[in-house]
C-alpha cells in the first residue's frame, strides 16, 4: 500500500468546472473524508480516483504508480487500479448470491477455489455477515446490503478503499452505529480510505482528516478538531456545525485579537483568525458557545428574543441584537424578552464580510 | 485479511473491448448502408448497375415524374396513408380508453383479441377482408341476399384505405393503452381531490397524456400506410388503383421479362426520402414528450371508471367492432381454407373439404415455404437478438467514442420500407462480387429481415437495459472486470427476460414478413408470404387461405409457448 496523491486535479464537463485544481496527499492507512454540500465535486473527485469518470487535467498517483496523468495522457482503466469502492446504492449484483458477489472479483484475479472460499469467509466474518453467504441481495436489509458491499470491496485486498456516502440509505440510529463500526474496521485493517459524505457529524466522527469542498475546490483540509474549532473561512464555519455571523467593523487589532464595533455600537473582542486586513468583518460564533448572562459586561451584547424551539437536549432561541440576527442554544429555558448575551472571545473568529455564505 | 498488501489487479485485457466496439459498429454500418447505397446508385444509372457500360444520369427521375399516371400514384399513396392513419388512430385510441380504463364487461378478453392482428401480416388480413367483404365475399353476399342492397365497394381507394386503417388500429391501440393504463394514479387522484368526477379526471388528465403515444403511432401508421403492399395489391389491383409500393412491385416483379431498373431505383429513392422525412418529423414531434411522462417509479395503477348501465352500450359497440373487424376476418380465412367454395347460399359444412390443405402438403415447394419460414424466423430471431443486444450494449453501456452514432445508424432502418430493404439487398448481392453465393438462399432473407427489424429488437432491449443501474457495471469494473467481462457476466444475465422478448418479437415479425422477401426469394428459398402472393396471383384462393391458416396456427402456438416457457413479453 502506498500514499495516494492528487496533484492539481481538475474535472470539466464542457465549460462547467466540477473540480478545480484539487491537490491532496493521503498517507497510507489514513481515513480522509471529502465533505461538502451536494454539487461541490466530492463524488466527482472520488469517481475520478476510481477511474470511473475521466479527469481533465492534473494527476492521480498511488505511490509510484501513475493512475491518471493529464499531461502524458495516461489513464489506467478502473479494472486495473485495484481499488475497492462502496456505492451509495451498494450496487450488489442481484443475480448473484452474497458469496458469488464476493467471488466475482477473486475469479477475475484467477485465485484458486480454496483460497477464494477462505477469503470470502474471512471478509464476511469481518462484516459479521458469514451466516448470509447463500442469500441473494433482495433478501437482505439495507444495513446488511451495506455490509456485504463493504465486504465485496475488501475481499480482493485493494490498495485503497473508496466509500461514496455508504451510510446515507440507512436510518438515523443504524447510521450512528454503522459509522463507529466502519471506523473500527478501517483501523483494524489499516486500509487507506477516502470517504465522501455531506453529513458533517458523520465526517467529524470517523475521519483522521477532512477536506471541506465547495464549488469544486478544497476550502479547508485538517483534522476534525481543526475544522470545527478554527474554520478557515466563513463557509467552513457555517457548513461544519452551524455559525452565527455578527456584522461589524474592526476598531483595532493586537496580538491575534481585535476589537470590533457591532451594528448597535457595542465593541467586543474576537480572534482575528486567518483574516487579513479587512475592515468590514463578520464574527462567527457557534450557537452553543454563546451564553445568556444576568447583565451588561465585557463582550456582552443586548438582544431581544424573537422566538424559540425546544430541541430535546437544548433550547434554541432566535435573537436580534447588535444589528444582526443570531441563534443561542442553552440548557435552560429563557423566560425574558430582553436578554444579555456573552460572546466568548476565544470562541469568536473574524472573517472578511464578503466571505460570508449566503443563506 | 489483516495483511492487505497481497492484493493486485487483474492483467490488462482492454483491447478485446475496443475491438468489439469497432467490429459491432463497422458491421452494423455495412449491413444498414449496404442495401441503401446500390439503390441510390441505381437511381442515377441509365441501365442495370451490374452492367459495366452504365452511365450516370438524372433521366430516371425525369421519366419517373413525367411518366403518365405517376402524379396519380403519388396522390393515391398519400390519400391511402392519411385515411389509414386517421381510421387506425380513431378506433385504436377510443378502444384503448374504453378497454383500458372502464369497467367494460369482458375487457380482459376483448383486450386480448384486439391485438391479434398484430401477430399476422397485413397480407393475411387482406385475404381475410377479401374473403368476407370483397365483391363476392361471404358477408357481402349474405348482406345482399338479406337486404337486396349492394352494400360497399372495397375495390376503391376509400374502401381499401378503411380496410388498411382497421387493420392498423391494433397498433394505435397498443401504444395508447400503455399510456392510459400506466399513467400515475396520483395524477388522477389529485384531480379527484380538486373536485373532478372520475370520468372528468380521466378525460382531462389521462387522455391528454396519450399525446406522445398518439403522435408516435400516428406517424408509424402513416409510414406503414405508405409502404404497405398487400392491401393495395389485393383491393387496388383489380380496379387498377396503384400506390408507390404496388407500382414498385409491378415494375420490379411483374415486368419480369425486362425490369425497368432505373425507374424502380428512382421510385425507391423517392419512397426512401418520404419515409425518412416522416420518421424525422416523428422525432421532432416527440421531443417535448417529457411533459407527458406518465410512468413513475412506485406509481400504482389508476382505477377503473364505472360506466354504470352505459357499460352495456359500450360493450355492444366494442363487441360489434371486434366481431366484424377482427373475428370475422380471421374466421373468413379459416372458413375459406376448409371448404371447396365459400358462399352464404349453401351451408358451409356441406362444402367442407381438406383438399386445400392436401394441395399445400402435397407440393414440396409449399411445404418448403412453411419450413423456410420457421427456420428463418427461428435462426433470424436468435441472430437478430444477438446483433441487437451487442449494438445496445455498445451504444448504451460503453465508453466507445462513437456510441451515439452507432445507435443512430442501428435505428435508421425505421426509415427503410420493407420493399426498399428487399430491393437494396437484391441489388447488393448482384453488385458486390462474392455475395452471389448467398443469392437465392435463406441467408439473404435472414440478413435483410434482421437489418429491417433491428429497431424492433432494440425497442425491446433498450428500456430493459436502462432499468439496470449503471452502478452495477461500475461495481464490476472497479472489482477488476473489463468491459466485455462486465457486460457478459453482469449485464447479460440481468437482461435475460428482455432477450427472450426480443427473440419472440423478432420471430413473429420474421414469420409474418413478406414484403422484404418479394425481390429476394427464389425457388428453394420461398417463404409462406411469398408463396401466398404467388398463389393469389394465380387466383387459387383456397390454398392461399390454407397457407394463411397454417401461418396463424403456427404463430398462435409460438406466442403461447413463448409466453409460457420463455416468459416473453409480447405486446404487453
Amino acid at each position: 500500500m502506498a500514499d495516494l496523491i492528487l496533484d492539481n486535479l481538475s474535472i470539466n464537463y464542457g465549460s462547467y468546472k466540477a473540480v478545480s485544481e484539487v491537490s491532496l496527499t493521503i498517507p497510507k492507512g489514513e481515513f480522509l473524508t471529502l465533505l461538502g454540500p451536494s454539487g461541490c465535486g466530492k463524488s466527482t473527485t472520488l469517481f475520478a480516483i476510481s477511474g470511473l469518470n475521466h479527469a481533465t487535467s492534473g494527476s492521480i498517483r498511488m505511490g509510484d504508480r501513475v493512475l491518471f496523468d493529464g499531461k502524458s495522457g495516461t489513464v489506467v482503466p478502473p479494472e486495473q487500479r485495484n481499488i475497492g469502492l462502496v456505492f451509495q446504492s451498494y450496487a450488489l449484483w442481484p443475480h448473484m448470491s452474497v458469496a458469488e458477489n464476493l467471488a466475482f472479483p477473486l475469479k477475475l484475479r484467477k485465485i484458486g477455489r480454496a483460497e477464494q472460499d477462505k477469503r470470502i469467509k474471512e471478509a464476511l466474518e469481518l462484516v459479521e455477515m458469514a451466516k448470509f453467504a447463500e442469500r441473494y441481495p433482495f433478501e437482505l436489509s439495507g444495513g446488511q446490503q451495506q455490509r456485504v458491499a463493504l465486504a465485496r470491496a475488501l475481499v480482493y485486498r485493494p490498495g485503497l478503499l473508496l466509500l461514496d456516502e455508504p451510510l446515507s440509505n440507512l436510518d438515523a440510529k443504524l447510521r450512528e452505529r454503522a459509522r463507529v463500526w466502519l471506523r473500527e474496521l478501517q483501523e483494524r485493517l489499516g486500509v487507506t480510505t477516502v470517504y465522501v459524505t455531506h453529513d458533517q457529524a458523520e465526517a467529524l466522527a470517523v475521519s483522521d482528516r477532512i477536506a471541506v469542498m465547495d464549488t469544486g475546490r478544497i476550502r479547508q483540509l485538517g483534522t476534525p478538531k481543526e475544522i470545527y474549532e478554527t474554520p478557515a473561512d466563513a463557509f467552513v464555519a457555517d457548513f461544519i456545525g452551524s455559525s452565527n455571523f455578527l456584522t461589524g467593523t474592526v476598531v483595532d487589532r493586537a496580538a491575534g485579537m481585535a476589537n470590533v464595533r457591532l451594528g448597535d455600537g457595542t465593541v467586543i473582542k474576537a480572534n482575528t483568525g486567518r483574516n487579513g486586513a479587512d475592515e468590514n468583518v463578520v464574527i462567527a460564533v457557534r450557537p452553543e458557545r454563546l451564553q445568556i448572562v444576568g447583565g451588561a459586561g465585557e463582550n456582552v451584547v443586548q438582544a431581544t428574543v424573537q422566538g424559540g424551539s425546544y430541541l430535546g437536549s437544548v433550547y434554541q432561541y432566535e435573537l436580534t441584537g447588535a444589528g444582526s440576527t443570531f441563534r443561542v442554544q442553552t440548557a435552560r429555558e429563557v423566560a425574558d424578552k430582553h436578554v444579555f448575551v456573552y460572546v466568548p472571545p476565544e470562541a469568536s473568529t473574524l472573517f472578511a464580510a464578503q466571505s460570508r455564505p449566503q443563506a | 485479511m489483516t495483511e492487505l498488501s497481497a492484493g493486485s489487479a487483474p492483467g490488462a485485457t482492454r483491447d478485446r473491448s475496443t475491438i468489439t466496439f469497432w467490429a459491432v459498429s463497422i458491421l452494423t454500418t455495412i449491413l444498414v448502408v449496404g442495401p441503401i447505397a446500390p439503390i441510390i446508385l441505381q437511381a442515377f444509372l441509365d441501365r442495370p448497375l451490374y452492367k459495366p457500360d452504365a452511365v450516370v444520369t438524372a433521366g430516371n427521375f425525369v421519366r419517373l415524374f413525367t411518366e403518365a399516371g405517376m402524379g396519380k400514384i403519388v396522390l393515391n399513396t398519400l390519400f391511402f396513408a392519411v385515411v389509414t392513419m386517421i381510421v387506425a388512430q380513431l378506433f385504436g385510441s377510443v378502444m384503448a380508453v374504453i378497454v383500458g380504463r372502464t369497467n367494460l364487461p369482458g375487457r380482459k378478453w376483448i383486450g386480448e383479441i384486439l391485438i391479434w392482428p398484430l401477430f399476422v401480416s397485413n397480407l393475411v388480413m387482406a385475404f381475410g377482408w377479401f374473403t368476407m367483404y370483397g365483391p363476392s365475399g361471404y358477408i357481402t353476399l349474405a348482406f345482399k341476399a338479406g337486404t337486396g342492397l349492394s352494400p360497399w365497394n372495397l375495390y376503391s381507394l376509400t374502401g381499401m384505405s378503411i380496410v388498411a386503417g382497421l387493420s392498423q388500429a391494433p397498433l394505435a391501440y397498443l401504444m395508447c393503452i400503455g399510456a392510459v393504463t400506466k399513467a400515475d394514479a396520483q395524477l388522477e387522484d389529485a384531480a379527484r381531490s380538486a373536485g373532478a368526477s372520475p370520468m372528468r379526471a380521466l378525460i382531462s388528465i389521462t387522455v391528454p397524456m396519450m399525446r406522445p403515444a398518439m403522435v408516435y403511432s400516428a406517424v408509424l401508421n402513416f409510414v406503414i400506410g405508405i409502404e404497405m403492399l398487400a392491401i393495395p395489391l389485393v383491393f387496388g389491383g383489380p380496379s387498377g388503383i396503384h400506390t408507390v409500393t404496388t407500382f414498385l412491385y409491378d415494375q420490379g416483379i411483374n415486368a419480369a421479362v425486362q425490369s425497368d431498373y432505373g425507374i424502380v431505383g428512382a421510385g425507391a429513392v423517392m419512397l426512401l426520402v418520404i419515409v425518412g422525412l416522416l420518421v424525422w418529423l416523428q422525432g421532432r414531434l416527440m421531443k417535448d414528450s417529457g411533459r407527458f411522462v406518465t410512468v413513475r417509479g412506485k406509481a400504482s395503477r389508476p382505477s377503473l371508471v364505472d360506466l354504470g348501465p352505459w357499460r352495456w352500450v359500450a360493450f355492444a359497440a366494442v363487441a360489434a367492432y371486434v366481431l366484424f373487424t377482427i373475428i370475422a376476418v380471421f374466421a373468413g380465412i379459416f372458413m375459406r381454407a376448409s371448404v371447396s367454395f365459400l358462399t352464404p347460399l349453401v351451408p358451409f359444412w356441406k362444402l367442407l373439404t381438406l383438399a386445400n390443405f392436401e394441395l399445400i402438403f402435397n407440393q414440396p415447394g409449399y411445404v418448403r415455404a412453411i419450413l423456410n419460414s420457421v427456420v428463418i424466423s427461428f435462426l433470424g430471431g436468435i441472430i437478430g437478438t444477438a446483433c441487437v443486444v451487442l449494438i445496445a450494449l455498445v451504444a448504451k453501456r460503453s465508453e466507445f467514442r462513437f456510441r451515439r452514432a452507432l445507435e443512430y445508424v442501428a435505428l435508421f432502418p425505421r426509415s427503410l420500407p420493407g420493399i426498399i430493404a428487399g430491393l437494396g439487398f437484391f441489388y447488393a448481392v448482384v453488385w458486390v462480387p462474392g455475395l452471389d453465393m448467398i443469392r437465392g438462399t435463406i441467408w439473404i432473407l435472414i440478413a435483410a429481415f434482421v437489418v429491417r427489424y433491428i429497431p424492433i429488437g432494440f425497442g425491446a432491449i433498450a428500456p430493459a437495459l436502462s432499468q439496470i443501474g449503471e452502478e452495477l457495471d461500475r461495481a464490476s469494473r472497479i472489482s477488476g472486470a473489463d468491459w466485455w467481462t462486465t457486460v457478459t457476466r453482469i449485464v447479460l444475465p440481468l437482461l435475460k427476460p428482455a432477450l427472450f422478448s426480443s427473440f419472440a418479437l423478432l420471430f413473429i415479425h420474421f414469420f409474418k414478413e413478406y414484403v422484404t422477401a418479394v425481390f429476394l426469394y427464389q425457388p428453394g428459398s420461398e417463404i409462406i408470404g411469398s408463396t401466398m402472393l404467388q398463389l393469389y396471383a394465380q387466383g387459387d384462393n383456397g390454398p392461399v387461405s390454407a397457407l394463411a391458416t397454417i401461418q396463424v396456427i403456427i404463430t398462435a402456438l409460438f406466442v403461447f409457448m413463448a409466453r409460457r416457457l420463455l416468459g416473453a413479453k409480447i405486446y404487453g
